[in-house]
C-alpha cells in the first residue's frame, strides 16, 4: 500500500512552524487518518452497515506553563494554521499548569516493522466480503441447534495511520490494521431465551475465525436452557478469558495509572511494592509482544513504549507514567500516555497475564461449589479507592458442583474488591486460540468471588 | 451546501437507491478543566463531515467522510449504495419506513447569551476561583479539586430524496466542580456540584452556566466532602429510599430510557448494550410502576439536551407517552423500527453524535412527570429511611432489570427529618418492583437535568440526553450492598 507518512509529516510541520511563528515555547501535534467499516448483525440479517473516513488533528501549544489545544477534523493548510492560532489564543489566557516541566525530548525508537502491523487483506476488505462473512456467521450458528433464533454482533476492520511530532524533535509515524468479529447468539424454546457469546480479533481480516466464533457462541446459547437460581454468596468461580480481560481493564485503569494514583483514586495508593495478590498472578503491559493483536512502539505523546511489570508473583510493582505524571513524581515516563475522550493520562493498554498449565476442564473438575462465567456486562467501579467493582454475568454462566457442570444460571451480579478476590488464585490456564479480548489473558479459577445479587426469574 | 446535498442524493438515486438522505454537520466545542489549580484542559473542538444513508436492494447502507467536496461526496454516495446492496442480500424483507412529512424548515436552540461569544477568560475566572476556594475550605483535608466547563454546538443540514431540507443549530453548555477530602485513616470522599461527572448541562446559552452559581456553592460542597470522611457507613437493610434529581436522573436513564428504545427491544443492540424486558407483547399490558409513575419521551421540552426541531431522519420533534399511571404504553422509535411493530409514527428519536455516524434511536428528554408533593413534604412524611444524592457508580443488566447504583452522599431520615450523613451509599433492585414501590414524587424541585455521556452502538457513539425529575420515594429497597460484600465478606 501507499503509506501517507510523508503527507502526515508535512502537515505536522505546517502546524509546528505556525506554532513557532506565533511564539509558542513548545508544541506537540498529532494527525491521524482512519478508514473503518463495520457490518452489524441483528436477528440473523445485516441490520446496519457503515464506513467512515476520518482525519483528526490535535495541536497542543505551551507558552511557558500555559497550555492551549485544539482538535479539528480538517486537513487543508489554511484550516490547520487556524487551528494553531486558536490553540495559541486560548493558551495565552490559560492559567499555568505548575506540574508541567516540558514535552518529551527527541527520542529513538525500537520500531515494529510496518509489515507486522499492516495487513493488505484488511485494507482490501469490501462490503461484499463482510456480507459473505456475515452469512457464514449466521449459517454456522443456526446449524448448531434448531432453537437458535437470532445472530447478532459486528464484523469490522480498519486502517489507522498517525504521525506525532513536537517542537523538541519527537517525530514518529505508525500504521496498523485491525479487525474484529463479536457475536451474540440468541436461542428460544418457547419458555426461555438464552444467549451465547464469542469474539476474535486479528490483524488480517481474512484470518478472523468467523465460523469458530459463531459455533462457540451458538453452543453456549444451546447449552443455556434450564436456567436456575443460586443464592447470593461467596462461590468459587472459573473466569473464561473474556471475563478476566474485563476485570483487567478496570484494574489497569483505576489501579495502575499514575494519574489515578496522584489523584488519590487508585486502590494501590501507598501499596506499591506490597504482595497484594496471589503469587501465581503476573500482569504486565508490553506494546511489543507479538501475541497481542494491537501493538505499538510509542504512546500518544510520541514517547517510546517500554515493558511495564505491573504485578510480579503477586507483588504490585510499577505504575504506568506519561511525561506529566512522571515529572511530578521525579521518575521517567514509561511510555503510556493515552489521550481519549478529552483526557490525557497514563494508561497501560497492552496487557498480558502470564499463562499457567491448567485448562477449563481441569478447573471444572477441581470446583466443589462454583460458577463458570463467560464474561461480564456493565462493570463499574463502586469504590475505586478500595478496588471494589461490580458487574453482571452475561451470555452464559453455569453452576458447577463436585467437579461437574450442573445447570445454567440466570444473571448474577458480583460486587467485590480485587484486593480480596485476586489475593488467592487456584488455577491459571493457557491462552485461548481465539483473541477474545484485546488483552492476552488466560482463564483463571478463583476460590472466592462475592455474588451480591442473583436473578430469580 | 444545498448543491452538495443534491449531488449526493442524485448520485444515490442513479446508483439504484430507493431512498437516501445526507447530513452535513459541523460540531464545535469549548472544553475547560481546572484541576488542583492547574489547567488540565483548554481545548477547542471542530468536527466537520457528512454521512449518507441509503436504502438499496432493501438493505441499509451508510458511509461518511470528513472531506466535504464534490468528488468525495460522489465517492461516498456510491459506497453507501454499494454497502446498502450488500446488506440487502441478507434480508428476509426490505426495510420499510413509516410515513413522515418531508419539510423544509429551520430550527435554532433559543438562548440569551451565546456561549461561544462569551470570552473564554470569563469562564476560566469562575473555574479557577471555584477550584481555589474549595481547597481553601480546609487545605489539609481537601486534596483534590476540579472544575469544568463545556460548550457544544452542532450546525447541521439534513436533506432527503423525499424532499426534506432542514437546517438546525443545537447549542448546550454547562459545567460543575468536585472535590475530594482525604483524612488520615479514612477513605477519600468525593463531593460534586451540581452533579457528578463534570456537572450538569442544559440546552441554553451561557446564562445557564452562570445560573449554576458555582462560587456560592463552594463551601457547602467542600464541607460535605469533609463530613463524609467522618460519616458512618450506609446500613445494610431494606428500607424506604428517597432519591433526589441528581441520582434519579440516572435511575430513569438506565431503567426506563434504555429499555424503551425500540431498536434495542427489536434486537439491534443484542450483542452490545443488550436487549430489553419491555417487549412488544407487553405493550399496554405490563404494569411497569405504580399509579404515580408517568414517563414521557419529549424532544420538545424547553432547555432539554434531547430537544431539537427535527431528529436526524427529518422527523419533527414530539412528545410520546412511555409509561402512563404505571402502565407501559409506548416506545422511543425511528421510522424503521416504528414500521416493524406497526406504529403509525416514529417518536422522533433518531440522532447521531458525529457527522460520520449512523443515526440510532437515542433518548431525548425522558421525563418523570412531576407529582403532587413538595420535597419537604416527602421527607416529613417519612418516618425512617435514607435520602441519596449524586450518582457515583452504576451498573445494570443487559435486559435492564437488575440494577445497582452508588451515590456520593446520603442522609438518614428519622421521624420526618434529615439526620446524619451516610457515606458510600448503594442500593439495588429489580426495575418493575422498584418503580412499583414509588408512592411520591415532588414538583417543587423538579428540574430538566442533562448528561452528555450516554453510550450506545457499534461503532460506539456518545449522546447528550435530558431527564426531568424531582425527589421520589421508594419502599422496601435494599441498601448498603458494598458494606456486606467487602467489610464482612458476607452476601446480599
Amino acid at each position: 500500500m501507499e503509506y501517507n507518512k510523508d503527507l502526515l509529516f508535512e502537515k505536522c510541520q505546517v502546524l509546528l512552524k505556525e506554532a513557532a511563528k506565533l511564539g509558542a515555547s513548545q508544541a506537540e501535534v498529532r494527525i491521524g487518518l482512519r478508514t473503518t467499516a463495520l457490518t452489524r448483525l441483528a436477528n440473523s440479517i445485516i441490520d446496519q452497515n457503515v464506513a467512515e473516513r476520518h482525519a483528526n488533528v490535535r495541536t497542543i501549544v505551551y507558552f511557558g506553563k500555559q497550555k492551549g489545544s485544539t482538535t479539528v477534523e480538517i486537513l487543508d493548510d489554511t484550516s490547520l494554521k487556524q487551528a494553531v492560532a486558536d490553540a495559541v489564543k486560548v493558551a495565552k489566557i490559560s492559567p499555568e499548569n505548575k506540574d508541567f516541566k516540558s514535552l518529551p525530548e527527541k527520542q529513538t525508537y525500537d520500531e515494529i516493522p510496518l509489515a507486522e502491523l499492516v495487513s493488505k487483506n484488511t485494507i482490501n476488505a469490501t462490503p461484499e466480503l463482510r456480507a459473505e462473512y456475515a452469512t457464514l456467521a449466521i449459517d454456522s450458528a443456526h446449524a448448531i441447534d434448531k432453537r437458535i433464533t437470532a445472530v447478532a454482533g459486528a464484523i469490522s476492520h480498519g486502517l489507522y495511520e498517525e504521525a506525532i511530532q513536537n517542537s523538541l524533535g519527537v517525530e514518529v509515524y505508525g500504521a496498523a490494521t485491525g479487525s474484529n468479529v463479536n457475536l451474540t447468539v440468541l436461542a428460544e424454546d418457547g419458555k426461555e431465551q438464552t444467549a451465547g457469546w464469542s469474539s476474535d480479533n486479528r490483524n488480517d481480516f481474512t484470518q478472523l475465525q468467523i465460523k469458530t466464533v459463531a459455533e462457540k457462541a451458538a453452543k453456549k446459547a444451546a447449552d443455556g436452557f434450564g436456567m436456575q437460581y443460586v443464592d447470593p454468596g461467596n462461590y468459587e468461580v472459573i473466569l473464561e478469558p473474556a471475563a478476566v480481560g474485563g476485570l483487567m481493564f478496570f484494574m489497569s485503569y483505576f489501579g495502575f495509572s499514575a494519574m489515578m494514583y496522584q489523584d488519590y483514586i487508585s486502590f494501590l495508593r501507598d501499596k506499591i511494592g506490597e504482595k497484594l495478590f496471589d503469587e501465581k498472578l503476573n500482569l504486565w503491559d508490553d506494546g511489543f509482544d507479538k501475541r497481542l493483536v494491537y501493538r505499538s512502539f510509542y504512546d500518544d505523546e510520541g514517547y517510546p513504549k517500554s515493558k511495564l511489570d505491573m504485578i510480579t508473583n503477586g507483588v504490585a510493582m510499577n505504575l504506568a507514567y506519561d511525561t506529566l505524571t512522571a515529572d511530578k513524581d521525579d521518575v521517567k515516563s514509561t511510555g503510556h500516555n493515552a489521550k481519549f475522550r478529552g483526557r490525557s493520562m497514563p494508561f497501560p493498554g497492552n496487557l498480558l497475564i502470564g499463562e499457567g498449565n491448567s485448562n477449563l476442564d481441569e478447573m471444572v473438575a477441581e470446583t466443589k461449589n462454583g460458577i463458570l462465567i463467560t464474561h461480564f456486562h456493565y462493570q463499574n467501579a463502586v469504590n475505586p479507592t478500595k478496588g471494589i467493582f461490580t458487574g453482571l454475568t452475561r451470555d452464559g454462566a453455569w453452576f458447577v458442583k463436585d467437579g461437574e457442570i450442573q445447570y445454567p444460571l440466570r444473571t448474577l451480579r458480583y460486587t467485590d474488591s480485587v484486593l480480596r478476590f485476586f489475593a488467592n488464585i487456584d488455577l491459571i490456564g493457557k491462552y485461548s486460540d481465539l483473541n477474545d479480548t484485546q488483552a492476552k489473558v488466560p482463564p483463571i479459577k478463583l476460590p472466592s468471588l462475592t455474588i451480591s445479587g442473583s436473578q430469580k426469574e | 451546501m444545498r448543491d452538495l446535498t443534491q449531488i449526493a442524493l442524485e448520485t444515490c438515486s442513479k446508483e439504484g437507491a430507493s431512498y437516501a438522505d445526507i447530513r452535513i454537520v459541523t460540531i464545535t466545542g469549548e472544553d475547560i478543566a481546572i484541576k488542583r489549580g492547574n489547567i488540565e484542559s483548554l481545548n477547542l473542538r471542530t468536527t466537520k463531515g457528512f454521512g449518507i444513508r441509503t436504502i438499496a436492494d432493501g438493505g441499509l447502507g451508510f458511509a461518511g467522510s470528513y472531506d466535504i467536496t464534490t468528488n468525495e461526496i460522489k465517492r461516498v454516495a456510491k459506497l453507501a449504495v454499494r454497502i446498502g446492496k450488500a446488506s440487502g442480500a441478507t434480508r428476509k424483507k426490505p426495510i420499510e419506513f413509516v410515513d413522515e412529512k418531508a419539510v423544509e424548515d429551520t430550527y435554532k436552540t433559543p438562548f440569551k447569551k451565546d456561549p461561544f461569544s462569551v470570552p473564554t477568560e470569563d469562564k476560566i475566572e469562575i473555574l479557577v476561583e471555584a477550584d481555589k476556594r474549595m481547597r481553601e475550605v480546609n487545605p489539609d483535608v481537601i486534596k483534590m479539586t476540579q472544575s469544568d466547563y463545556r460548550g457544544h454546538r452542532e450546525d447541521k443540514i439534513f436533506a432527503s430524496t423525499e424532499g426534506a431540507y432542514i437546517t438546525q443549530q443545537i447549542t448546550f453548555c454547562g459545567g460543575g466542580m468536585a472535590c475530594t477530602a482525604i483524612s488520615p485513616g479514612t477513605q477519600p470522599q468525593r463531593r460534586s456540584f451540581p452533579g457528578s461527572f463534570r456537572g450538569n448541562f442544559s440546552a441554553e446559552g451561557y446564562e445557564y452556566f452562570e445560573s449554576l452559581n458555582l462560587l456560592e456553592n463552594v463551601e457547602k460542597t467542600a464541607k460535605e466532602a469533609i463530613a463524609l470522611t467522618e460519616a458512618k457507613a450506609c446500613p445494610t437493610e431494606k428500607t424506604t429510599l428517597l432519591i433526589d434529581g441528581h441520582q434519579l436522573m440516572l435511575q430513569i436513564h438506565e431503567s426506563c430510557g434504555h429499555p424503551t428504545e425500540l431498536d434495542r427491544v427489536l434486537g439491534t443492540e443484542a450483542a452490545f448494550a443488550g436487549t430489553s424486558f419491555m417487549t412488544p407483547d407487553l405493550l399496554g399490558k405490563l404494569q411497569y410502576g405504580s399509579e404515580h409513575v408517568n414517563f414521557v419521551a419529549d424532544s420538545t421540552s424547553p432547555t432539554g439536551l434531547g430537544t431539537y426541531g427535527y431528529d436526524d431522519e427529518g422527523v419533527k420533534a414530539r412528545k410520546v407517552d412511555l409509561i402512563r399511571e404505571g402502565l407501559f404504553v409506548g416506545y422511543q422509535s425511528s421510522r424503521e423500527t416504528a414500521a416493524i411493530i406497526g406504529l403509525e409514527h416514529s417518536s422522533s428519536g433518531m440522532r447521531a453524535d458525529d457527522p460520520q455516524k449512523l443515526p440510532l434511536v437515542r433518548m431525548v428528554n425522558i421525563n418523570l412527570e412531576p407529582g403532587d408533593w413538595k420535597r419537604d413534604e416527602i421527607i416529613a412524611d417519612t418516618k425512617k429511611g435514607v435520602l441519596m444524592s449524586t450518582n457515583k457508580s452504576w451498573s445494570i443488566d443487559d435486559k435492564r432489570l437488575n440494577f445497582q447504583f452508588g451515590t456520593e452522599i446520603a442522609w438518614e431520615i428519622v421521624n420526618g427529618e434529615i439526620g446524619n450523613i451516610i457515606k458510600s451509599p448503594t442500593y439495588t433492585a429489580i426495575t418493575p418492583e422498584f418503580w412499583g414501590s414509588m408512592d411520591a414524587h415532588s414538583k417543587d424541585d423538579w428540574k430538566l437535568l442533562g448528561t452528555p455521556n450516554c453510550g450506545k452502538g457499534q461503532p460506539g457513539q456518545v449522546m447528550y440526553v435530558g431527564h426531568g425529575c424531582g425527589t421520589a420515594r421508594f419502599h422496601n429497597i435494599r441498601v448498603g450492598v458494598t458494606k456486606e460484600a467487602t467489610d464482612t465478606d458476607g452476601v446480599q
